[in-house]
């Protein structure tokens, strides 16, 4: 079976949806806890972390001496918004 | 009245792919996808090559009144077009653009040698090509993921590749109406590719371009 390279776009679909459906707690999701659920490298997920707090799609939260990520309103929309251009990518048999 | 279809029918095709071009190009806006940007390209190029050929036939009517359209118009506008389809191709990646068997190389080669006495038919056969290319891409897409919506813009794509063959194939009967039919298929064509894209909803919405 061949393997399936996700985009960038995905991986950031990946983490707004972990932050949305998938927290563990009121709290946010842990760096350690979106690595393990997005399946990427902390230099990476870092990189991504800190854009998407910059662009406001995610808040940044410290709990407990530790930084914890929850996706904010602007997320939910902008997640909404994304996967209608992924379906409308993959009507073409595209990937955004 | 032919002459009056042939406007109204290059205009639809203009409108339908502006809309699709404008979608695709909010999405790259907001996502900044690559895909999303060749995309936005190949409508706006299709829609693009539709109205200039549809301007072509206008000003005749209205300022030349010679009852055929500028062969150049039309050449530049089908050439525009092209662009757009190679775009949807390309966006699938074109590994093999020519299959190395020699028995498939003997109907593919043949397009491009016969009409090889009109820079508008070597176009024609050219977008023909890149749409039947895009068309089995769209189809083995089907099989993976088998969405309705994928079906819609197969079938759309191969209307797109049948109008093309229809017009190619007009310079045989170029009094006929197969240049009408060509221009009414390539239109239902892209009529198919919208119907999934109506779908999807459609939101304004902004967001930085450094995601």
């Amino acid at each position: 079976m061949a393997a399936t390279y996700r985009t960038h776009m995905s991986i950031i679909g990946d983490i707004l949806t972990t932050t949305r459906d998938e927290v563990p707690d009121e709290t946010g999701a842990s760096v350690t806890y979106l690595i393990r659920k997005a399946n990427i490298s902390y230099g990476r997920i870092s990189k991504i972390l800190e854009t998407l707090v910059q662009q406001g799609l995610l808040e940044q939260t410290n709990s407990d001496r530790a930084c914890k990520y929850k996706i904010s309103s602007r997320g939910r929309e902008f997640l909404q918004a994304y996967r209608g251009f992924r379906e409308f990518a993959e009507t073409f048999g595209l990937r955004i | 009245m032919e002459f009056v279809l042939e406007i109204i029918l290059n205009l639809v095709g203009f409108g339908v792919g502006l809309l699709i071009g404008i979608f695709a190009h909010i999405g790259f806006r907001n996502t900044g996808s690559p895909t999303l940007f060749r995309l936005t390209i190949a409508f706006l190029s299709i829609s693009i090559g539709f109205g200039v050929v549809g301007l072509g036939y206008m000003g005749d009517s209205f300022f030349i009144h010679s009852g055929k359209i500028e062969s150049g118009i039309q050449t530049l506008g089908i050439g525009i077009q092209t662009i757009g389809y190679f775009f949807i191709a390309f966006s699938h990646g074109i590994k093999s653009f020519f299959p190395k068997s020699r028995y498939l190389k003997s109907i593919v080669v043949p397009l491009f040698i016969i009409p090889g006495n009109s820079i508008e038919h070597i176009i024609r056969s050219i977008s023909f090509i890149l749409l039947v290319y895009g068309t089995i891409e769209t189809i083995m897409s089907y099989m993976e993921n088998r969405k309705t919506s994928t079906i819609f813009v197969a079938s759309g794509l191969g209307l797109l590749a049948l109008g093309e063959f229809l017009g190619w194939y007009s310079v045989v009967f170029p009094k006929s109406v197969l240049y009408v039919l060509s221009i009414s298929t390539k239109i239902v064509g892209l009529g198919a590719l919208f119907v999934p894209i109506s779908k999807v909803p459609l939101r304004g919405m902004k967001f930085g371009g450094n995601i």
